[in-house]
């Protein structure tokens, strides 16, 4: 996945510029903003295909960029924080965001977190059944069915429903609190043990029906923040 | 009243006996003067009761010997010149007698009253010598205190103003009274006053006074601060403390203000040690920590100048890039833990703990730290139904980490085995899993196995190679209890370290 269009909001100029530098030589085209008003600005002007967020930056917070991305746009925010900011980052991906990583990164991991997240923005996760497909998984929204290797899993309503968020968010991040308000509903907000819960039983009956091992992690726990579910890698799906 | 009535009697009953001597020893006899035998009952008299009763007895003994036994007899008359003389004699005799036997009687019952205080003071004194608490050590000085007063109360109440005193022992709730004496020193020899503070009619009806007794507080000073006071309260016709009681009230002060300063000196010196505890700490830390963050910093400067040489051919320039990462890793690590260190230190983890399945988080871990573990024979041994656990899953995956991470650095390639059981709960005890991390490296000696989750700590087969900074396993033990958890080491059944931690179980009620 090359040839994308990049704004990088970070303030540090050292990371900013070995960043931008290595994004570049994966053939992406950088705009770089060193602080909140350089980024709305460059993001009126050129609207890019995907935004890396620092979210502390010295004249604004970053939070409040997320909020007006997401007012105006779904492009994708990939969250960059540091350790001490575990707070800011889970109420980024509530607010919005896709995806976090945590300072410092390597470059291979930024990598693959842009093409997952540029992968994802590019094609709806569903074909026009209504049908997602990661590896031997077939999750069929209209039918109310999971398949595993062509075999069905017996889901409880609730069970599916959760899959069926996290699969259609596959490859990025949802908190616990926003699989906690789509599934259950608005009215629960603190009963986030229930998604521990169901996840794992979910996780334990696709591990069940999956006698290949090619689901193993697709229900990856991040911890504090909330689950992923891995994007299939294009040469496989 | 009695008092009196019994010296009378005895200096009649010695008058008559000795009366009865002189008559038996000059009729049948023969003793032309027995008038000394008198001289026996001044003597007895003074012994016994002092001065007044001997010369009374002295006179008494004199006109009736005179009466009795000198011509003319039955009258007053004196007509020997010899006789009056021996009289005289006689009366002299009693008065200086009865002064001397009063005199040493009064030396005896002060020696007695100096004894008592002196054993007091030595109780007192004691009590503090041997305090291991001196709000206790106090209590039972006022006891004693109060013994030796006898009637009446005695507090012994802390404070730094008389309104704001409070007593020592909680079973006799003290208020201090409105209106009181305080006993005034000066340095030197100038003896101590009491001196009325406030007159007790002025208390009015704040009911402070105790019972309807005279107030009398001793201050409690170190240094001119003041600490507290020792009270009494005396029934009004009792009077002001006697001088002894006085010097004894103020002694007590005096020890016990020496003690509480002690107290100060004592916690300020515990201070003193901790904070230099905490410098050796630091000074332990700085050592460490800048041993362990040069050494990644070295390589990396080295790695960036060989590639800013240029000349590198791809492959090679790739190797030390890696490694220049590889080595930014390990250095976010230690200030990982440093932060953590200091969070655990600081009381600043905040925990949000919630039920999860052990192997998911484990999952989560193992994902991350698969490069890491690249080429280790890994067991991972879960049983379907376990428990949940009650943790927070940033800070367990923190644990695990660190575990995992000591094994890396210290058995690179043994065998890894990753286990958890639902501990049997006995009775009362709440419901764990343990899960034990264990390699088949080379372990480490039986008596480093305790100090192992120690800040700093090194075990001594370690610190040839791999060095670390003794600090991920104290992290891990501070994590795991700060989840309510336990951790321990031991040696594993693969050989090597064997590393359980013991979580909080939870049942979880279906959602």
């Amino acid at each position: 996945m090359s040839g994308a269009r990049l704004l990088l909001v970070e303030d540090d100029p050292q990371t900013r510029h070995a960043v931008a530098r290595g994004l570049e030589a994966r053939g992406h085209a950088v705009e770089e903003a060193e602080d909140g008003a350089a980024a709305l600005r460059r993001w009126e002007a050129r609207r890019p295909d995907l935004v890396l967020l620092d979210l502390g930056l010295p004249d604004t917070d970053g939070l409040s960029i997320v909020r007006r991305l997401r007012r105006e746009s779904t492009v994708p925010i990939l969250v960059l924080s540091a350790r001490d900011r575990e707070r800011d980052r889970v109420e980024a991906l509530e607010l919005g965001a896709d995806d976090y990583l945590t300072k410092p990164f390597g470059m291979e991991e930024l990598h693959a977190r842009i093409g997952a997240l540029l992968r994802r923005a590019a094609g709806p996760a569903a074909d026009a059944a209504g049908r997602v497909v990661i590896g031997p998984l077939v999750l069929d929204a209209t039918r109310h069915e999971v398949l595993v290797a062509a075999e069905p899993v017996s889901l409880t309503p609730r069970e599916f429903e959760l899959l069926k968020v996290l699969v259609s968010h596959a490859g990025r991040v949802v908190t616990t609190g926003r699989l906690l308000r789509a599934v259950w509903g608005s009215s629960y907000d603190t009963e986030t043990h229930y998604v521990h819960v169901y996840v794992s039983q979910i996780r334990r009956k696709l591990a069940a029906a999956d006698r290949s091992g090619a689901l193993e992690g697709l229900i990856a726990n991040e911890p504090g923040v909330g689950y992923r579910v891995g994007m299939p890698d294009p040469a496989v799906s | 009243m009695r008092g009196a009535a019994l010296v009378a009697g005895a200096i009649g009953a010695a008058l008559l006996l000795t009366t009865a001597l002189v008559w038996i020893l000059e009729q049948y006899l023969g003793v032309a003067d027995a008038s000394p035998a008198y001289l026996l009952a001044v003597t007895v008299l003074a012994l016994a009761f002092g001065t007044v009763p001997a010369a009374i007895t002295a006179v008494g003994g004199v006109l009736v010997y005179n009466f009795l036994f000198t011509h003319p007899l039955y009258t007053f008359v004196v007509a020997d010149a010899g006789q009056l003389l021996n009289l005289v004699l006689l009366l002299v005799v009693g008065i200086v007698v009865g002064r001397l036997a009063a005199a040493q009687r009064q030396r005896a019952e002060a020696a007695e009253l100096r004894e008592r205080e002196a054993l007091a003071l030595v109780r007192v004194g004691r009590e503090l010598a041997t305090r291991s608490d001196t709000r206790t050590a106090l209590r039972a000085i006022g006891e004693v205190l109060a013994q030796r007063l006898g009637e009446g109360q005695t507090w012994i109440a802390l404070g730094d103003s008389a309104t704001r005193e409070r007593g020592v022992d909680e079973r006799a709730p003290f208020q201090p009274p409105a209106g009181y004496a305080v006993l005034h020193r000066q340095p030197g020899d100038v003896p101590p006053r009491w001196t009325i503070v406030r007159p007790p009619a002025a208390s009015g009806s704040s009911g402070a006074q105790p019972g309807d007794g005279e107030a009398y507080r001793v201050p409690i000073e170190a240094a001119g601060r003041p600490l507290g006071a020792v009270w009494t309260v005396r029934r009004r016709c009792a009077g002001a403390p006697s001088r002894e009681e006085t010097r004894m009230l103020a002694a007590t002060a005096d020890q016990i203000g020496q003690a509480l300063e002690q107290d100060r000196l004592r916690s300020e010196a515990i201070s003193a040690e901790l904070a230099r505890r905490s410098d050796a700490v630091k000074t332990a830390l700085l050592e460490s920590v800048s041993h362990e963050l040069r050494t990644p910093l070295a390589a990396i400067r080295a790695s960036a100048g060989t590639l800013a040489d240029g000349g590198l051919g791809g492959d090679d320039a790739h190797q030390v890039a890696q490694s220049i990462d590889d080595e930014a890793s390990r250095l976010d690590r230690l200030v990982g833990n440093l932060l953590d260190m200091s969070r655990i230190e600081g009381g600043a983890l905040q925990l949000s703990p919630e039920p999860y399945a052990l192997g998911d988080l484990l999952d989560a871990v193992m994902r991350r730290m698969r490069p890491r573990l690249a080429g280790r024979s890994i067991a991972l041994d879960l049983p379907a139904e376990l428990p949940y656990v009650m943790v927070d899953a940033v800070l367990l995956d923190q644990v695990v980490t660190n575990v995992l991470e000591n094994s890396v650095r210290h058995a690179p390639a043994a065998e890894l085995r990753i286990a958890a059981r639902a501990a049997t709960a006995g009775s009362g005890q709440p419901a764990t899993v343990r899960l034990t991390i264990e390699d088949s490296g080379p372990g480490v000696p039986d008596e480093a196995l305790p100090h192992l989750f120690d800040k700093f700590y090194r075990a001594p087969s370690h610190s040839s190679r791999g060095g670390g900074t003794g600090m991920g396993l104290a992290v891990v033990r501070g994590l795991v209890e700060a989840m309510s958890g336990r951790v321990a080491a031991r040696r594993g059944d693969l050989g090597g370290l064997a590393i359980d931690v013991e979580l909080p179980a939870v049942e979880m009620p279906e959602p």
